[in-house]
């Protein structure tokens, strides 16, 4: 009788990639090369929205009070100057703040996420008026009807609270977090991609590849992913006593792993890794330019959303 | 066997060292572009955009295939995404895009959309002409139509000069007219509009039973009045601002017609595209709507009760109609050649 299989690490890993490739939206530009955009959460978004609301009848208020202080209008006027511009920039707010910043509020410049449009194109303006019309219709109208702004009656108010249920739930279980606005314009909203720089780590290893040997037994044990975390382990500067220990456990496991008989001393620990990052990835892309992609040690072929 | 692969021959090296000043290059044109827009960019930096850019999409599609480098990866497609955003950024400017819109965009909008037209303001005449008639008929039906809150007193049992009153503003002076203007944004014809479009989506349905009843209420106020005698005096006071309100309503509800339409005839298209290609012009029908609720507000707010002559009133507010039907249906017609 077998007993029950614990997960191993690459397989976290596979299900991680799988529940990420859910988040990410693939854009195809006209190039043809898809480009992979992380979509935004709904924190953000109504985080975004607030900062929005903040500004814009925030901004108004103020303004309004300013005015009222030192021109001494009466309330009933202030009132309804408020009103009168509160209409006026409602919608007009989003939809020219998202033109002129191609697809950001500056509520969602702080936050730092945008709209893109799906179908790999420049957004259309077309496509910013009605997610934000729509944003009327499906928020604001029900919200003020609900809180009887305009003197609606008890079932109106049932009906708009049932609606903002439904439409508030519609971005969680929608694929991109889109809400109704965004289906019907064809739109995402997406982070910022933001660059890191990365260096060659190939590079690292130069002045000592030539101290330790690895024969192709040796480059046979492992896949992309156990080459990737052990990228992850290199990038990092090994300045502190805990991971220069844990590059010592590393070197030993995988020594151990690889059939690697030479003793390696704990000095030597991280020049070792780097050395067998460099054989064992040259090994691996050798095989995948020939058609035989590893993912793991298990020998999974890729699983996740990547177009290849 | 030595590993006889050194580093410097690894192919994804190689690949890196040969094109990374394009994306170096990209990367700083980027970043100029995001922060100073692509105005800051001379000739020669524009044409190297787009050449890096395509070099370095290039690249994000070769790395995919041969790096099994994580960290350069993620680095050209965050690099290749931020370029995308900057190329594929909007190109007109904010007053060609709204000229545009005035000049082209709403009119022909509104020409490719006679059907839905023919529905909106169809359903709104015949809506006024059984409310009228049946008031005529019999006053009760009145309170079948009206809520009492919009009627406001003015109903048949009214007497002349109650009904006389309400139509000419014989106080003066305490009138804020600002107040009533926004107030008069947030009233009900607004929220009509926006009904009478959006639930458009729903077969149309309930567009032409919102769309007939408002007729209904119009046809059944005009009759009470016309019973005390004054049929020509609340045709004025209805014209001034009534003519832009009530074809703003209506437009909204051809808009609304037009989803409903896509809805329920989508030809050879699928239901969802052909809401999505009937939604343009639908959009453009509910912004032209918007802005003639807001005409109608200035009518009503300034001028309908410090505009006391009936005359006047008929002429500003069929004068309003003659301007929004000109617009409409000449601006932005091709211009004919001129043959020989």
């Amino acid at each position: 009788m077998r007993r029950r299989e614990t997960k191993t690490a690459a397989q976290y890993d596979q299900d991680l990639r799988a529940r990420q490739g859910k988040q990410v939206l693939w854009i195809t530009p006209p190039e043809g090369v898809p480009i992979g955009f992380a979509c935004a959460g709904l924190g953000a978004r109504i985080g975004a929205q607030l900062l929005d609301l903040l500004v814009t009848y925030g901004g108004l208020i103020a303004l309004l009070a300013l005015v009222s202080y030192y021109s001494g209008m009466s309330q009933e006027t202030a009132n309804a100057l408020f009103a009168l511009f509160a209409f006026l920039i409602r919608i007009p707010y989003y939809i020219l703040t998202e033109l002129v910043w191609n697809g950001r509020t500056i509520g969602k410049r702080i936050a730092k996420i945008r709209v893109i449009s799906i179908n790999g194109r420049r957004l259309d303006p077309h496509q910013v008026v009605v997610r934000n019309l729509m944003k009327e219709a499906e928020v604001f109208t029900p919200i003020m009807l609900l809180f009887g702004v305009t003197g609606s009656s008890g079932w109106a108010q049932v009906g708009m609270f049932i609606w903002l249920l439904i439409v508030l739930a519609i971005p969680l279980f929608s694929k991109q977090t889109q809400r109704l606005g965004d289906m019907i314009a064809g739109t995402c909203v997406v982070l910022m991609p933001r660059v890191q720089r990365s260096t060659e780590l190939t590079d690292q290893a130069r002045p000592v590849a030539d101290r330790f040997v690895f024969l192709p037994h040796h480059l046979e044990q492992y896949g992309r992913f156990e080459l990737q975390s052990l990228e992850s382990i290199l990038r990092e500067k090994a300045t502190t006593q805990y991971a220069h220990a844990r590059d010592i456990d590393v070197a030993r496991v995988i020594g151990k792993k690889i059939g690697y008989t030479d003793r390696v001393a704990n000095g030597d620990a991280r020049n070792f890794l780097a050395a067998f990052y460099n054989a064992q990835r040259a090994h691996l892309e050798a095989r995948q330019i020939f058609g035989d992609r590893r993912d793991d040690k298990f020998h999974r072929t890729p699983q996740d959303g990547t177009p290849r | 066997m030595t590993n006889a692969i050194l580093p410097q021959d690894l192919r994804s090296v190689r690949f890196r060292r040969e094109r990374e000043p394009g994306w170096k290059r990209l990367e700083g044109l980027v970043a100029r572009v995001e922060q100073g827009g692509i105005a800051s960019l001379g000739f020669d930096d524009a044409r190297d955009l787009t050449a890096t850019y395509r070099q370095t999409i290039n690249s994000l599609s070769v790395a995919r295939e041969i790096s099994l480098d994580q960290a350069l990866l993620e680095y050209l497609d965050n690099l290749a995404a931020r370029a995308y955003l900057v190329i594929y950024a909007p190109q007109a400017s904010i007053r060609n895009l709204v000229a545009n819109l005035f000049i082209r965009g709403i009119p022909q909008a509104v020409r490719r959309s006679a059907p839905a037209f023919l529905i909106g303001f169809g359903l709104m005449v015949v809506g006024a002409l059984l409310g009228y008639t049946l008031v005529m008929r019999d006053p009760s039906w009145f309170y079948t139509f009206v809520p009492g809150e919009l009627a406001g007193g003015r109903d048949p049992s009214s007497s002349h000069d109650v009904l006389r009153a309400s139509l000419y503003d014989d106080a003066g002076g305490t009138h804020n007219s600002l107040a009533s203007f926004a107030t008069y944004l947030f009233s009900h014809n607004t929220q009509i509009a926006i009904m009478v479009f959006s639930l458009g989506v729903f077969w149309a349905l309930p567009t032409v039973l919102l769309t007939f009843y408002n007729g209904t209420v119009l046809g059944a106020f005009f009759a009470v009045f016309a019973q005390k005698g004054l049929g020509y005096d609340v045709f004025a006071w209805l014209s001034i601002h009534g003519v832009t309100e009530i074809s703003a309503i209506c437009v909204a509800a051809a808009g609304g017609a037009q989803l409903g339409l896509a809805i329920l005839l989508p030809g050879d298209l699928t239901r969802k595209d052909a809401l999505r290609l009937r939604g343009r012009d639908a959009t453009k029908l509910l912004i032209l709507a918007g802005v003639m609720l807001f005409a109608a507000a200035i009518l009503e707010g300034f001028f309908r009760q410090t505009v006391q002559s009936p005359t006047l009133r008929l002429v500003i507010g069929w004068g309003m109609g003659l301007v929004w039907l000109t617009w409409l249906t000449c601006a932005g017609r091709p211009h004919r050649e001129t043959g020989v």
